[in-house]
């Protein structure tokens, strides 16, 4: 049974930001280290949110992430408003990407994206649709 | 007494500015009283600070020449590549070497002979091994990594430094052939070479005594070249490996030898940027080593180094020039055979230093946080450090930490004094009820 959680972060992360896309992920970190938590798992949480902050930056219209914590479960809550993935299943294979040109000529848009988030969580819940943004919900376990 | 650390305060020269707080790239610097005191668990001896004071304020000792001549039977000198930087290329090292050697050691040795072993080792490391990895050899690196990217431990590859290598053969071998237990000291371009004397990093012991700063006797030997007569250029040249001494000269060697994906940087601010893209998995996992150096341009850039490093720079690449000339070499030796006689392996586990924490226990920790979230949203943000610490943020650390008051801030102290004023005044108006009916009876008069 978790306990009840608390939030511990929340941004707003604007789209086509490169300058401040990362500082949630970077943020997130040092509350970790402050809170005592294990570094292998503050490793797995920056990667994490930086791949879904950028996903934010690049992919939407711009969105929000939440971090709540208990002493054993992490989760990570990113939403935003944007064109949504069309096929979730295609999102988390490796080497698919839908970033233009532009943003792929800037090195980003690799597709790794959702399949690294996917290989670092514990539990990883993605509801989107078309033009319904994308909503991701990330639980890594803190317990053991 | 052992010292944690070779960056000190003179307390008289400071005057209590915060130039040196705002420097430290771990913020380890409060002014407290008008002294710039330094907290020791979170110093990595950078030197930031000694860049930063404009007042000479923040300096470091290293060992005195006089001292370790009278007091060491057999003092050894260990050379690092960047010394020969300090000298036009036209003085030739075995020149150099005799004029240290001079001052009252027993034998000096190149540290970049150990270099060269370690880049061959290096090599083979990687061929042998998956994944990426930072090399050890700066030991401020090394403590920053302890300190802030305790995750990134495990990618430190675990071979020793130079300094160590040679260090440690020195004595073995000195043992065995001649009964001798030498005092090694390094002529160190760096105050934190010395702090790895009475810390050392992932060994159980230093196997250096001491390390006397490059400042401390270069005016000697460059005073004294002009009196050494050499017979012959005896003894070898320097090796290749001397360019280690600058920054990418590791990466350099490595790549001389096998195509390679590395990457080197210098400079303390550049190399947290770098880890942390590193720490998020920003940087493409096809670079398999990372040469970072703590100071700008690498070893050269070391704050006890007499010349200035851009001549430094120059300094040493005319002397590579110059080692590529009488050697006929371009490259360094990809095989040696007395490489066997290094002992590479570090002997214990490099640990992370969790300094961060607020609280050991979770609860508590999650208890302060919220106080800390509290305290940061009603401090001004103006990060002006007049308060001791260098930002808004690290000055609630402290006060949650309960290593500050609040009313260290003088915008909280105004705050606080301008509703004292306001109460003080309210307080004023309120009479006691008797003067207060016989001020109204004498208004109705
Ligand atoms: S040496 Fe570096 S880490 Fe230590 S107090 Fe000075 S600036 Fe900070």
């Amino acid at each position: 049974m978790s306990l009840q959680k608390q939030q511990i972060l929340n941004k707003e992360i604007d789209s086509f930001d490169f300058q401040s896309g990362g500082e949630a992920s970077s943020d997130l970190k040092n509350i970790l280290r402050k809170l005592g938590v294990p570094s292998k798992i503050v490793r797995k949480t920056a990667i994490i949110t930086y791949e879904l902050e950028m996903n934010v930056v690049i992919h939407s219209l711009g969105g929000e992430i939440t971090a709540l914590i208990s002493e054993d479960e992490l989760e990570i809550r990113v939403d935003d408003s944007g064109p949504g993935i069309e096929d979730l299943d295609k999102a988390f294979t490796a080497g698919f990407s839908t970033a233009s040109d532009e943003i792929r000529e800037m090195g980003f848009g690799a597709g790794m994206g959702l399949v690294n988030v996917k290989r670092y969580a514990d539990q990883i819940d993605v509801k989107s649709s078309k033009d319904a943004g994308t909503h991701v919900k990330v639980i890594i376990n803190l317990a053991n | 007494m052992t010292r944690k650390h070779s960056v000190l305060l003179k307390e008289e020269k400071c005057e209590g500015c915060t130039n040196c707080v705002k420097g430290c790239p771990t913020k380890a610097i409060r002014v407290h009283q008008g002294k710039a005191w330094i907290k020791e668990d979170l110093c990595i001896d950078c030197a930031e600070c000694i860049r930063a004071c404009e007042y000479h304020a923040k300096y470091t000792k290293t060992d005195q020449l006089e001292k370790i001549v009278k007091t060491s039977d057999y003092p050894v000198l260990l050379i690092p590549p960047s010394f020969y930087s300090q000298f036009s290329a036209e003085i030739s090292s075995q020149k150099i070497k005799k004029a240290i050697q001079n001052l009252g050691f027993r034998a000096v040795f190149d540290v970049a002979e150990a270099a060269a072993a370690l880049s061959r080792k290096t090599l083979d490391f990687l061929n042998n091994n998956q994944g990426s990895y930072i090399s050890t050899s700066c030991p401020v690196i090394v403590r920053l990594i302890k300190l802030q990217f305790p995750d990134l431990i495990e990618m430190l590859i675990p071979l020793k430094s130079p300094v160590e290598l040679i260090a440690e053969r020195i004595k073995r071998k000195f043992k065995e052939e001649k009964n001798i237990n030498p005092d090694i000291f390094f002529l160190t371009p760096c105050p934190a070479k010395l702090t790895t004397v009475n810390r050392a990093i992932g060994q159980k012991e230093s196997f250096l005594s001491g390390a006397i700063g490059v400042e401390n006797i270069y005016q000697k030997i460059y005073e004294s070249l002009a009196d050494i007569e050499l017979k012959t250029e005896a003894g070898r040249v320097i090796t290749l490996a001397t360019i280690w001494g600058s920054e990418g000269g590791e990466e350099g060697i490595l790549k001389s030898w096998q195509e390679l994906n590395t990457l080197s940087v210098s400079g303390i601010k550049e190399a947290k940027k770098l880890l942390n893209e590193i720490e998020r998995n920003n940087i493409p996992d096809a670079i398999r080593y990372f040469e970072l150096t703590s100071c700008t341009n690498g070893c050269i850039g070391g704050v006890l180094n007499v010349i200035n490093p851009f001549q430094a720079q120059f300094n040493l690449e005319e002397r590579i020039k110059k080692i590529r000339e009488i050697t006929q070499a371009h490259n360094l030796d990809f095989e040696k055979d007395d490489d066997q006689f290094y002992n590479f392996a570090l002997s214990e586990s490099i640990t992370a230093d969790n300094v961060s924490k607020l609280d050991s226990d979770f609860k508590k920790a999650m208890q302060k946080l919220e106080q800390l979230q509290k305290e940061i949203d009603i401090l001004p943000g103006l990060d002006c450090a007049a308060c001791g610490a260098p930002d808004c943020k690290t000055f609630a650390e402290d006060v949650v930490n309960g290593r500050a008051s609040r009313a260290d801030c003088i915008f909280m102290l105004r705050k606080q004094l301008g509703k004292l004023a306001d109460d003080l005044s309210i307080l004023a108006h309120e009479l006691p009820p008797v003067m207060a009916s016989q001020k109204e009876e004498s208004d109705d008069s």
